[in-house]
């Protein structure tokens, strides 16, 4: 029979909570690997701008936060893999990981595997992704120079990207389905500085995303106090509509999700499960910020320690 | 192995950086269009992908043909390179 993979310690996801978690462990020769499916640096790499995490005065863009991250966490020999995590059970004292490059098994876990953009579910959506309907705007807003676009939302993500693609654009409609805004109120002071570009539209609804010879055209709401439909001519869409934790692969583990799905945690930050752990914007009750996720990451990690002292160390 | 390898990239996207870091960790070089520095290019990425969208990464094999990857997919990198 093949030999088994054995770690210490799998964290699933490498963004701020899951490199944290890895600075610590590795720096204590906790053997630890990172699986990540998508950037390493989760959300806060693809935020343009970071300006309140602690230690940069002058704020830091988010890639090169994620990038400082990373290297911290491999400089104490983080092995971090490009590939997703599928599905983990737990068989006592090992948790076997089914993962994109095969099988591994973990004497603890670490869930740090955030959440990810909502879609809208409206006509038009999937038919324009990536050609008119974007949900990143570090990605895809230099496409949009000197255009016209719609941004959905009234959250802090969607007030944050609107400002963002000011640079490029020429004009944005900021779509706000009640009749204010969830975004913080240092956020909406900034965006009172853009109001040149940025058009607030509250109580309407998007409900449906057309174009014409395979370019979106138009966005068709409904503006909820005179109950009438009402059109945007735009070049594209972002969608910033809110978050939902990334859980699906936990769906046949014992590990206990609250009711929208995030993962539920003890004090110590640890499961349902015995030696699986989670934190950062997974877990139920996170704060979504970068400064909690690294630290919840490091509280995780002291408590990874903790538990495998008496069973391994 | 591919004849060569083009990346359209823009300055602040991170997927851009996995494709790169990707591509790197296998000993694949490659040439990067940064379309921030040179918008000129960017309806060459659109007319190749299809797509408004970056990463856009274009695979030439030997035989000339080649692979268009839109975004940062390692399920239709991994076998275009290979
Ligand atoms: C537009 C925007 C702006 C923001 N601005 C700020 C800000 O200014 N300040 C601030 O403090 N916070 C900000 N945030 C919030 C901040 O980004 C998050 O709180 C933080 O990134 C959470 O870290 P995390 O490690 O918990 O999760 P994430 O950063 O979400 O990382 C989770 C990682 O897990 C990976 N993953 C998921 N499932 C799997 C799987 N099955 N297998 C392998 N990998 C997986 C994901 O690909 C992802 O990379 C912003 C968020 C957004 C969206």
């Amino acid at each position: 029979m093949a030999e088994r993979e054995i770690h210490d310690v799998v964290i699933v996801g490498a963004g701020p909570a899951a490199l944290s978690a890895a600075i610590y462990t590795t720096r204590e020769d906790i053997d630890t690997v990172i699986y990540e499916k998508g950037v390493i640096g989760g959300l806060a790499a693809v935020t343009d701008w970071v300006d309140n995490y602690p230690g940069f005065a002058q704020g830091v863009a988010g890639m090169e936060l994620a990038e400082s991250l990373q290297k911290q966490a491999e400089r104490f020999g983080t092995d971090i893999r490009l590939g997703e995590v599928l599905s983990i059970h737990d068989e006592g004292e090992l948790k076997r990981l089914e993962t994109t490059d095969g099988e591994v098994y973990a004497r603890t876990i670490l869930i740090t595997t955030g959440s990810d953009y909502k879609k809208l579910g409206i006509p038009g959506e999937s038919e324009y992704y990536a050609r008119g309907v974007h949900y990143c705007a570090t990605c895809d807003g230099a496409f949009y120079r000197d255009k016209r676009v719609v941004v959905v939302g009234g959250g802090n993500s969607a007030v944050q990207e609107a400002m963002f693609l000011t640079k490029f654009v020429s004009h944005i409609d900021l779509l706000v389905r009640s009749d204010k805004f969830r975004a913080s109120e240092i956020l909406q002071e900034e965006l009172k500085k853009h109001t040149d570009k940025i058009t607030v539209h509250f109580n309407t609804t998007t409900d449906e995303i057309i174009g014409e010879n395979g370019k979106v055209t138009k966005v068709v709401g409904t503006d909820k106090k005179t109950n009438k439909k009402v059109e945007f001519p735009t070049d594209g869409v972002f969608v910033f509509i809110g978050l939902k934790p990334n859980t699906q692969f936990l769906k046949d583990s014992d590990v206990l999700l609250d009711e929208i799905g995030m993962v539920i945690t003890n004090a110590y930050l640890e499961t349902n499960v015995k030696g699986v752990f989670a934190a950062g914007d997974v877990r139920s009750g996170a704060t979504m910020q970068i400064a909690s996720a690294t630290g919840e990451g490091a509280t995780a990690a002291l408590m990874i320690r903790k538990y495998l002292e008496p069973h391994h160390m | 192995m591919p004849k060569n390898i083009t990346i359209f990239t823009t300055n602040t996207c991170a997927y851009c950086v996995m494709v790169k870091k990707w591509l790197n960790a296998k000993g694949f070089s490659y040439e990067e269009v940064n379309l921030d520095q040179d918008p000129s290019r960017q309806s060459e990425a659109l007319e190749l992908s299809g797509a408004l969208t970056v990463p856009v990464t274009v695979v030439t094999k030997a035989d000339d043909s080649r692979d268009v990857i839109v975004g940062y997919n390692l399920s239709q990198l991994a076998p275009a390179v290979s």
